[in-house]
């Protein structure tokens, strides 16, 4: 099971956080095929958002082929998400720049505006 | 996070006895009002079988006690002592009945209607599945019951009451038929009036919205009401008339108005000549008259005024509704 | 769901002769199913709508149904607290349970309106008059969600809660809304308090409609924008802008692309509703008259 903590305040859409969590419970195992998620009802008695924003949010989970409605018995995990293991060669290059970065005399702020500026570039349009 | 406990409480559907729906909102917020009510007629009730039974034989047997019925002392016997006082106490305890459609009057303006809007718990009622008319309705038709039962019973004890202390009237200074208070106790007029004391605190409730203005103007609206009805109260039958030569008739049931005859029949204002025969001459005096009531016109006269104040009754309650549904426009 | 919980039209409401209209000219439409946010200033006519369409009230102007049918008659199907929460002082909790169920026969659920005074740790033989504000809430709420009802408006529902009953009680209701598809209509000033639980907007200002739709409609018709002062905004409509030395902060509904000149995101929902507080004379945005597009 996975209990969704949503933050106001953050500007990420409520239902976006709880898609981003649900993947984030995939990539760490924490969700594995077959599991159950929460109901709506379970959701929003927790979290006390709009019931419409938990389903908007498994709707999407569902496009996108990690999850499946049914009917009457709830919504259940049907892939986990393979996540870039800590030895793969692009972890090993990020290490390596990273390296780079700090002799260079970046901040850790530098940093993380630099990368962040890069994935906006690259991931422009899509969602999370 | 929170975690939010769900405990399945098995309700089995409460075997509900006794009153429900807006009869049993009613009984259980005016609880107060309803033992009050209960208690004051309790009272009313419990001093008027009094003076019925043995207030009045303890009367009597003090009377003769002190020697008032033998005949020589007779006439001169100034007779006064306790028993007769305790026997006052309670009649007066009695003519609470009088106080009844004020207090009604001042409780539906304030308690029953003018708060329940003040507050809101009005609004909260006709936010449930009951329509404003409805309320109404119930907020009229439960205490009207329990004013009508009360005040017949207490106008039924009254005339016991009334009845059984007659003999004794004659011999101490005591009330008459036409009396406003005697009159209204003991009749029809008692319920009329509660009912009237009900419907106007309820129209004043409605159009004032607050509960210490509307307990207000329901009261000094109610003694208006009551002042100006009771002002016309000679007036609803046809009066009789006593004549005499030479003076006075005797002095009998509820007199409305008195003076001098000419010789050709016509009423004057009395010139007040007393016993001087040149002066009654002069003035062409023969005799007197006096217009006045008896006894026997107590029904006529009880039956017509208790249909007036049943009339402005409906008129009030019909304004009442007639005020509440052009608010909020609420279908039946 | 293409059913309507509410819809207005042209509706108006005066208190007296001489007084201002609490309600001017107001229409839109509310589809079943949503959770509502009422916003407005104090005095925008919050409270005067919901007691309209509670059918407490009798419009001076237009119309109002709810739930295809005039409020008076829809009156079992809805269930409304005010404001000032009120119930009768001398009742216990019990006895106040009790009348709503004498008072709504036909649809009385005990179990669900004793799960959330219980929840509330409230004891069940305790006068009204004794209770705190946030336990009084509760027990009004309890009163609402009891009825069953399929449009529930609430007036300030969570102005005098604690964080923690704020949010134990905003679960509650999202939970009902979740299980039973309740439509619910809520009004607050504190737009905070709203964001999350609510799906579609209803902007008032004095007394007239200023936003309504879907939040996300509402949120996506408009960007924050921020760029060189001496910049045009055209052909954009301009909702509210500030200047600070050489910078232009704007909120605008963009009429076709924004020019590159300008940072431009997505407003949150307080953005969105500050910016037309204090921008009375922006024209007013209705999203919600276009039928719904099947699902």
């Amino acid at each position: 099971m996975v209990e969704y903590r949503i933050d106001r305040r953050s500007g990420v859409a409520t239902y976006v956080q709880i898609v981003q969590q649900t993947k984030q419970a995939l990539r760490l195992g924490l969700l594995e095929p077959g599991d159950k998620l929460p109901t709506a009802r379970e959701v929003v008695e927790a979290t006390a958002i709009n019931p419409n924003t938990v389903l908007k949010a498994y709707r999407e989970l569902e496009r996108e082929g990690l999850v499946e409605a049914r009917r009457g018995l709830g919504t259940f995990v049907r892939r986990g998400l393979n996540t870039a293991p800590a030895d793969s060669p692009l972890r090993t290059e990020l290490e390596a720049w990273a390296v780079r970065a700090r002799e260079a005399g970046l901040e850790r702020d530098d940093v993380d505006a630099l990368f962040t500026s890069v994935l906006d570039t690259h991931f422009k349009g899509d969602e999370s | 996070m929170t975690t939010v406990v769900t405990i399945e409480t098995s309700t089995a559907v409460a075997p509900s006895r006794g009153p429900r729906g807006l009869v049993w909102v009613m009984l259980r917020v005016h609880r107060w009002a309803l033992w009050f009510w209960v208690l004051l007629v309790a009272v009313g009730a419990g001093a008027l079988l009094f003076v019925h039974g043995p207030g009045t034989d303890a009367a009597w047997s003090e009377y003769r006690a002190m020697g008032c019925d033998s005949p020589e002392v007779g006439q001169a016997c100034d007779y006064s002592g306790p028993a007769i006082s305790r026997l006052g106490l309670a009649n007066s305890l009695g003519g609470l009945l009088n106080f009844v459609p004020l207090l009604a009057a001042a409780w539906a303006g304030g308690a029953l209607i003018g708060r329940e809007l003040e507050n809101g718990t009005a609004q909260l009622a006709w936010a449930q599945s009951v329509s404003p008319a409805r309320w109404l309705a119930a907020k009229l038709a439960v205490p009207a019951a329990l004013l009508v039962a009360g005040t017949t019973l207490l106008t039924l004890l009254h005339r016991l009451a009334w009845s059984s202390a007659a003999p004794l009237r004659s011999i101490v200074p005591w009330r008459e038929w036409y009396d406003d208070d005697i009159f209204l106790a003991n009749g029809t007029l008692a319920t009329a009036h509660a009912l009237l004391g009900l419907a106007v605190g309820a129209l004043a409730g409605l159009l004032l919205r607050r509960a210490l203005p509307a307990l207000a103007a329901a009261a000094v609206g109610l003694l208006v009401l009551t002042q100006a009805l009771g002002s016309l109260r000679p007036y609803l039958w046809p009066v009789e008339t006593l004549t005499q030569k030479g003076m006075y008739p005797p002095y009998t049931g509820m007199v409305l108005d008195d003076g001098a005859l000419t010789s050709t029949g016509a009423r004057v204002e009395d010139p007040l000549c007393i016993n001087d025969t040149k002066c009654l001459a002069d003035h062409d005096i023969v005799g007197f008259y006096r217009d006045y009531h008896p006894s026997s016109h107590f029904w006529p006269l009880q039956l017509v005024e208790t249909g007036i104040v049943l009339a402005v009754v409906a008129l009030a309650v019909l304004a009442a509704f007639r005020l509440l549904r052009r608010r909020t426009g609420a279908a039946v | 769901m293409t059913e309507t919980a509410i819809e207005a039209a042209a509706l108006g409401k005066r208190f007296g002769r001489r007084r201002k209209r609490a309600l001017d000219g107001c229409a839109f439409q509310l589809p079943a199913g949503r959770i509502c946010a009422v916003v407005g200033p104090n005095g925008a006519g919050k409270s005067t709508l919901l007691s309209l369409a509670a059918g407490l009230l009798h419009p001076s102007d237009g119309t109002i149904t709810v739930l295809g049918q005039a409020p008076a008659a829809a009156r079992e199907q809805v269930a409304y607290v005010a404001q000032d929460k009120p119930l009768h002082p001398q009742l216990t909790v019990a006895d106040t349970l009790r009348f709503g169920r004498e008072l709504n026969q036909r649809r009385w659920d005990d179990r669900v309106a004793e799960r959330i005074v219980a929840e509330g740790d409230l004891d069940p033989d305790a006068k009204i008059r004794t209770l705190s504000g946030g336990q009084r809430t509760r027990v009004a709420l309890a009163l609402a969600l009891g009825k069953r009802p399929e449009l529930l408006l609430l007036d300030e529902p969570m102005a005098d809660l604690d964080p923690l009953a704020r949010h134990q009680l905003m679960a509650t209701l999202m939970a009902d809304a979740a299980e039973r598809g309740t439509t619910v209509v809520m009004s607050s000033h504190v737009v905070a308090e709203l964001e999350g639980a609510c799906d579609h907007l209803l902007l008032l200002g004095a007394g007239r409609v200023r936003l309504a739709g879907p939040l996300d409609d509402l949120l996506a018709a408009h960007r924050l924008v921020t760029g060189r002062a001496d910049a045009g905004l055209d052909p954009h409509t301009v909702v509210e802008s500030r200047t600070t030395g050489r910078q232009l902060t704007a909120l605008v509904r963009p009429e076709g692309p924004l020019d590159d000149t300008w940072q431009s995101t997505v407003p949150t929902l307080e953005e969105l509703v500050l910016a037309h507080l204090r921008a009375p004379e922006a024209p007013a945005l209705r999203l919600d008259s276009v039928p719904e597009a099947a699902v």
